[in-house]
């Protein structure tokens, strides 16, 4: 055996044996790893079901009078469509799944702090997915993934589903969020101070008390939504005493922060990509890092701005005003960061790389418009359009699902031991470009010229653009085919990939893909930065980790 | 990243346990506590504020809270607070026998609060005619937040009961007390918005 020294003061090395039988080890998994993949696995099947949901909201949109579905059932299809697309997509697939599948590695963890806990989250998760679609069977809600009151104290018994889905989504994220926080806290490697660890790890450590804090307060106004619905006790129903405008700040006081939810882990991983492919260190570390804490933490205090037009006394309405634009600040910061990393690399175009190149670009332009909404004079001209459509698309699938895309081109290897084919790969994201912006460009003139969202028809002035945004979003859908072809082929057919494909310096790439069940025989101790790359590699002291031998302690199961 | 010297050769690294430990757990539950704690203030909130949006507190037609029967009930439950804390330490003392009547004694003030918070509903339901769903925004705050604190307050005390009964069994050491700690903690933790939820609904 290896080992038998152990460091004075430290700890026997503990290890679980792996567990045997399939149940064990692919379904009810405590492996970080494995329950990260699961994650990754269920939101992509639930992108799926709701990126049905989006064709049908383009094809009716196809002509000025709709006609492909009902009027109801169009307001049912894009609120479970949002809803779906930030619940049980990119909240779990950044958080639960790329989160639990990294970030324990690149601290050099053996798991995150509470296994078990990990499991309970991810197992809530497609049982409220499923709960949330099957709102269909009962009515679905109508009013938006927002569900504003008194409209959804209306709406039919799928509504009540909808809060009870979305409030154990929101358990999940909790349990996720005070997982994560304990991890980075206190089970980093030995050396791996907190201004050495990656940037992705950044990422996760400031959606965590995020995904903790803001959570909770969604899961009260759910709560409260579900009761009112149900028992009929008033807290939004003006007629009662209530107020619909205490769910709106009730609302927005999670879901601004949730936004910050959906992109920091993004930012996570573009901070990875780009140093990677570049071959040089990311410039601004530290500025990058303190910036996501700074977003995590004033995106507490903006959440009226979504409210410019429910009448909120003016003297409220410009500090929000003011602190909205104060956080375009840091987000600016990054941007300009992940340029100057760019500027004068030596810049590799892989998939991922592309990908993430495309999403500073795509990002930019969201957090403009974004911008523009702060401002209240142009937003109570654009609130309730399709400029805000335009906006929460360019940051949302422009920012966080490009992100995803980035990830799973850089991950893929660590996840299944191949590399995802390079040509399907450069062809997905060409053609998910182009549809991406022939979809949602359009929208922010239409919104401008004061086209509506959410609703089942359209002035017939507007037929052109409506007609190449369906055009587009259908080229979207395909190119979003031709990953999944390229993710099943992948999988038994694709490129080995070795340990470390992309030559890069963090700790995940320096142990075999797949890693090991137990991640690092030894845990490393960390000397330097993680963008390192005047390093020869593999590092030093970490040869051993590829070799074959067992690990150094193998205690008894109990 | 500069990565090197491992544990293999005894150098500076430590194997980290697979197993939650207890400074792990420790740290869990406490901020398991903080995303409850928003759970209240998000209903605290929402009570504030439509309080505010209404004219005048309580609303017409409704009596003000008796606020001596709830100051008596608030002593008893400040009480178990204490009982709680001696329980503790006296565990941490060694002073098994001690800890165990310290135990008891929360979970008959717990126990007690409940009963009066009972008999308050009791008299608000039956004698005023109060309900949760038919007294508009008055009812549904108070019987909200109060019924929610009133549950924290029971599985409180299922939890210490199954500590007694753990403890009689020789679940906990010396060395080995998480689940005493956490409760405890948690025990406070209700204290503590119980004197908010006291203040916000008897006293202002
Ligand atoms: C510089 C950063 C940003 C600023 C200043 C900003 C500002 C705004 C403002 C003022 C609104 C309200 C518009 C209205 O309803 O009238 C809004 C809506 C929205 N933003 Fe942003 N935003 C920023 C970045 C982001 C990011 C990064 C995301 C998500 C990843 C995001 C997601 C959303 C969503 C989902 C909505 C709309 C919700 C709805 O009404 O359905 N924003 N943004
Ligand atoms: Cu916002």
């Amino acid at each position: 055996m290896a080992v038998a020294a152990v460091p004075a003061g430290g700890i026997a090395g503990h290890i679980h044996p792996e567990p045997q039988g399939f149940v064990r080890r692919y379904v009810f998994s405590l492996d970080h790893k494995i329950i990260g993949i699961q994650y990754i696995i269920t939101a992509f099947v639930f992108m799926v079901l709701a990126g049905l949901l989006a064709e049908v909201i383009r094809t009716q949109l196809l002509n000025a009078n709709g006609g492909f579905v009902a009027p109801d059932t169009y307001n049912e299809v894009y609120s479970v469509h949002g809803s779906a697309m930030v619940w049980l997509v990119i909240i779990p697939v950044l958080t639960g799944g790329f989160g639990n599948l990294v970030f324990p590695l690149q601290i050099g963890a053996r798991d995150v702090a509470f296994p078990w806990l990990n499991m309970l989250s991810f197992w809530i998760f497609p049982v409220a997915g499923l709960m949330l679609f099957s709102s269909f069977l009962m009515g679905a809600p109508t009013a938006g993934w927002m569900e504003y009151p008194p409209v959804s104290l209306q709406g039919a018994a799928g509504t009540s589903m909808w809060a009870a889905a979305i409030f154990l989504v929101g358990v999940s994220s909790t349990m996720t969020g005070i997982n994560f926080v304990v991890t980075i806290l206190k089970m980093r490697a030995p050396g791996m101070t907190f201004t050495r660890m990656p940037l992705f790890v950044w990422g996760q450590f400031a959606t965590a008390p995020l995904l903790m804090i803001a959570t909770t307060a969604l899961a009260a106004a759910l709560a409260a939504l579900f009761i009112e619905r149900q028992f009929g006790v008033p807290f939004f129903d003006p007629t009662k005493g209530g107020s619909p405008v205490m769910w709106q700040h009730m609302f927005w006081f999670y879901s601004h922060p949730a936004v910050y939810i959906m992109i920091l882990p993004a930012f996570g991983i573009i901070s990875e990509v780009l140093p990677t492919f570049s071959r040089k260190p990311i410039f601004g570390y530290k500025l990058i890092a303190f910036s996501s804490m700074a977003i995590a933490l004033a995106g507490f205090m903006v959440w009226a701005h979504h409210m410019f037009t429910s009448g909120l006394a003016p003297f409220l309405q410009i500090p929000f005003m003011i602190i909205t634009f104060v956080i375009g600040v840091p987000t600016g910061i990054k941007i300009f960061s992940w340029t100057a990393t760019l500027w004068r690399g030596k810049i590799h175009y892989t998939t991922a790389m592309l990908f993430a190149i495309g999403f500073v670009g795509l990002f930019t332009l969201g957090g403009i418009t974004g911008i523009f909404l702060a401002a209240i004079p142009f937003d109570l001209h654009v609130h309730g359009t399709y400029f805000i459509v335009g906006h929460i698309h360019y940051v949302l699938v422009g920012g966080s699902l490009m992100g995803v895309f980035a990830g799973m081109y850089y991950w893929f290897p660590k996840m299944s031991g191949r590399l995802l084919n390079e040509t399907l790969g450069k062809l997905h994201f060409w053609l998910f470009f182009i549809g991406f912006n022939g979809t949602f460009i359009p929208m922010h003139w239409l919104g401008m010229l004061g086209m509506p969202r959410e609703v089942a028809t359209y002035d017939p002035q507007f037929t052109f653009w409506n007609r190449f945004e369906s055009f587009s979003s259908y080229l979207m859908t395909f190119a979003i085919l031709i990953f999944f072809v390229n993710v099943l082929w992948s999988i038994r057919n694709g490129k080995r990939s070795g340990p470390n494909p992309w030559g890069a310096r963090t700790l995940e790439w320096q142990i075999p893909s797949p890693p090991n069940y137990y991640n690092f025989k030894h845990i490393p101790t960390i000397y330097g930065l993680p963008y390192d790359f005047s390093q020869p590699l593999p590092y030093k002291g970490l040869e051993e980790e590829l070799t074959d031998s067992p690990p150094p302690v193998a205690a008894g199961a109990h | 990243m500069s990565v090197a010297a491992i544990g293999a050769d005894g150098h500076d690294g430590v194997d980290q346990l697979y197993v939650e430990t207890r400074e792990l757990r420790l740290q869990g539950f406490l901020l398991f506590l903080v995303s409850d704690c928003v759970l209240f203030s998000s209903f605290i909130f929402a009570y504030l504020y439509l309080r505010n949006s209404g004219q005048g507190w309580p609303p017409p037609g409704i009596q003000r809270l008796d606020v001596g029967f709830a100051a008596w009930n608030s002593v008893v439950l400040f009480g178990s607070g204490a009982t709680m804390h001696y329980a503790l330490e006296n565990f941490k003392h060694g002073n098994f026998i001690r800890y165990m009547w310290f135990l008891l004694a929360t979970i008959v003030l717990g126990a007690g609060f409940l009963g009066g918070q009972a008999y308050e509903y009791n008299h608000l339901i039956f004698g005023e005619h109060v309900t949760w769903w038919g007294s508009g925004i008055f009812g549904a705050s108070f019987f909200t937040l109060t019924g929610m604190h009133g549950m924290h307050v029971f599985f409180g005390v299922c939890y210490l009961t199954v500590l007694v009964l753990q403890s009689a069994a020789g679940v906990y050491t010396k060395g080995k007390y998480f689940g005493i700690t956490a409760g405890t903690l948690y025990w406070h933790f209700v204290d503590v918005i119980w004197v908010v939820l006291f203040s916000i609904f008897y006293l202002i």
